[in-house]
């Protein structure tokens, strides 16, 4: 049982009909990932289909503004336009290892869908996406994306009719018929061996930025950093380096409009530990126990979780976690649009966020990795609404 | 001796079927709830499960859903439900009351702390869908203090198969067999192989095994109504009170024309 946790975080809180779905899941991922034939199709696609390996982009006119080296791993180069698609690759993978023949999915901010959708298009899977009402009218493009890849989009209107909810539906789909489907979760987050899948499926981002780092400086960065929702692409970028003491691990949460308004999506600032979605972890809870709204002007942090090693490496301190509001992560958007020529996510835009703030008790030859998580296509109509001075989220 | 314990061993001595009911606490008011619980006591239920309203019901289908968002929306708490059960029992209410809660209502509220109000208030049982097997170590640890704790009801689901008989070993109370995968209230449509799912339960089980999720009158149980020995209705019961403006009349009527049928047909 105790492996199933992340010191006193994870688990498997899920229902009795999903517990041996699970057991056989764990076992199923534990074969694949033995299993040399299983690795050489995960990295025959990441390389062939999805554009791995992403570069590792020394960011020449940020790290002069800001003093210090800043290289930036580029997973926006992806296809599809994010990390997300590292790990669809994998879990729908082994979802076809394991004879499942429909695929189903939760989304907020609809990156995780259209990764979905895409892997499902690439390997004949039916596919059903589970959005909340509120981030479909909030994500027009990406709903039509997704049903152009062939993906049926499922509005889900109840609690808050967002993330949470499209999660929670998700889990009720599933497990009513996990007997042929496949539920491909897309953020760090749920029952074991979740967390785990996710993780070894994105640990490629830190494997390739390692070797990278060591061939163009010949050294370990002092620090890495990336955005925290659920915790995927973060996760994925600490992984490499968890076991390099010399690396400071820094993991950035929304902040929203300040995490003293209450209008936040920072888990792990105020968090009480708490269960939901399949796991124990910190939560956004009121003083009763039920989930409180999560509030960032990115779609894709706006969740009231976080995955339970991240709250494992926060209690044992060998990661550390701060939050940046809406504005600073905007206002360092345009800034690697202006300094840099290249649109992040607004996701992303946290981490540089506070990568900026960390460069000024930095020096010069320090070198700090950004994960570039994802490119900001997807967000341009909100940064237009913020520099009208819309209201840009609920 | 526990009150479900006790009023199970009467109806074995009867020779009767159990009937369990669910309802959502909150809806509309907790005065009402308190009111529904005597009427039901009265109509002949025999254990009433009190809905403990989260905000994140994955275990339920949409009528609980809603029914547990209207509730949170009317300000029901855990705090206020202990409340109105303490006042029942104080009216000499003596019907088993289970609490169907989610984890994080009895996580949050403090294991030790929520044990003791418990049995403050005359509470008999838990039934917590996302706390399986293997999680329930924590809880337990802290229930087995005090014999006067209430049970932790075991879930069995059709495809729990090889896991029977680790989860009935010490089972107390009665078995809670999930009809069907899936969640609360899709109607009786129930699990393909139901009667041999049963059969096997029943067939390991020192306590008495319940059926709930999706049924609706006392006929929607004759496949099987040999194997089991009651039956749970939730999702149902919330639809009837809601479309008689929660009637304490119609609910009577619809528990004791249940109970009645329920012990006829054999």
């Amino acid at each position: 049982m105790s492996n199933t946790y992340y010191g006193e975080f994870g688990g498997q809180f899920v229902s009795e009909s999903l517990m041996n779905t699970l057991a056989e899941l764990e076992k199923a991922f534990d074969e694949a990932i033995k299993d040399p034939k299983f690795i050489a199709d995960y990295n025959y696609y990441l390389k062939e289909y999805v554009g791995r390996e992403t570069p590792l982009y020394f960011a020449e006119r940020l790290s002069e503004k800001y003093g210090t080296k800043i290289y930036l791993k580029r997973e926006d180069l992806n296809h599809t336009g994010a990390h997300k698609i590292n790990n669809v690759i994998g879990q729908i993978l082994l979802a076809k290892r394991m004879g499942k023949t429909k695929v189903i999915a939760e989304t907020g901010a609809g990156q995780h869908g259209v990764a979905t959708a895409t892997g499902a298009a690439l390997f004949n899977m039916e596919c059903t996406v589970y959005m909340g009402a509120e981030d479909i009218e909030r994500q027009r493009l990406n709903v039509f994306r997704m049903e152009m890849l062939g993906a049926k989009v499922c509005p889900v209107t109840t609690g808050s009719s967002t993330l949470k909810d499209a999660t929670n539906e998700a889990i009720r789909t599933w497990a009513e018929r996990a007997e042929d489907t496949f539920y491909i979760i897309g953020s760090a987050v749920g029952p074991h061996p979740y967390p785990k899948m996710v993780k070894e499926f994105q640990k490629i981002i830190s494997v390739e930025a390692k070797k990278q780092i060591l061939e163009k400086e010949g050294r370990l960065p002092d620090v890495v950093t990336a955005c925290v929702g659920g915790g995927s692409n973060s996760i994925g970028m600490f992984a490499d380096f968890i076991d390099e003491p010399s690396v400071r691990l820094v993991g950035v949460e929304a902040g929203g409009l300040g995490v003293e308004t209450g209008k936040h999506a920072s888990a792990m600032a105020l968090g009480k530990v708490g269960v939901l979605h399949g796991m124990k972890t910190y939560l956004l809870q009121d003083d009763n126990g039920n989930i409180e709204l999560a509030h960032s002007i990115s779609a894709g942090l706006d969740y009231p979780g976080v995955g339970p090693e991240h709250a494992y490496l926060r209690d044992t301190g060998r990661a550390e976690y701060v939050s940046v509001t809406d504005t600073e992560a905007m206002e360092a958007l345009l800034e690697l649009c202006k300094l840099e020529g290249i649109i992040p996510a607004i996701e992303s835009a946290h981490a540089l966020a506070y990568t900026f703030k960390m460069a000024k008790n930095m020096k010069k030859d320090d070198i700090i990795v950004v994960c570039l998580s994802g490119r900001g296509d997807k967000d341009v109509h909100t940064v237009e609404k913020y520099l009208n001075g819309e209201e840009t989220n609920k | 001796m526990n009150r479900i314990e006790k009023r199970l061993e009467e109806l074995k001595q009867e020779n009767k079927k159990a009937f369990i009911t669910y309802t959502t606490a909150g809806l509309p008011d907790l005065q009402t709830t308190a009111k529904l619980i005597f009427a039901q006591e009265e109509a002949g239920a025999d254990i009433l499960e009190i809905g403990v309203p989260f905000s994140d019901p994955v275990a339920d289908g949409p009528v609980i859903q809603n029914a547990s968002y209207q509730a949170i929306q009317k300000g029901t708490t855990l705090t206020k439900i202990f409340d109105m059960v303490e006042g029942v029992r104080k009216e000499k209410c003596e019907v088993p009351i289970v609490f169907m809660m989610y984890y994080n209502t009895v996580y949050h509220y403090g294991l030790d702390a929520f044990a003791a109000r418990c049995i403050e208030c005359g509470v008999d049982g838990l039934i917590i869908p996302d706390l399986p097997f293997e999680e329930q170590g924590e809880l337990k640890a802290v229930l087995a203090k005090n014999e006067a704790s209430p049970i932790l009801i075991q879930l069995v689901s059709p495809v729990s198969k090889q896991r029977v008989p680790m989860l009935l070993e010490n089972a107390r109370g009665f078995v809670y067999c999930v009809s069907q995968m899936g969640v609360t209230g899709k109607g009786a449509n129930f699990h393909k192989d139901i009667r041999e799912y049963l059969a096997a339960v029943k067939q390991t089980s020192a306590i008495p095994v319940m059926v709930g999720f999706g049924i609706r009158t006392a006929k929607d149980i004759e496949p099987f109504e040999d194997i089991v020995d009651g039956a749970i209705v939730g999702s149902n019961l919330l639809r009837i009170l809601e479309e008689s403006n929660y009637s304490v009349d119609a609910v009577k009527e619809y528990v004791s024309g249940f109970k009645k049928e329920l012990n006829e047909n054999k």
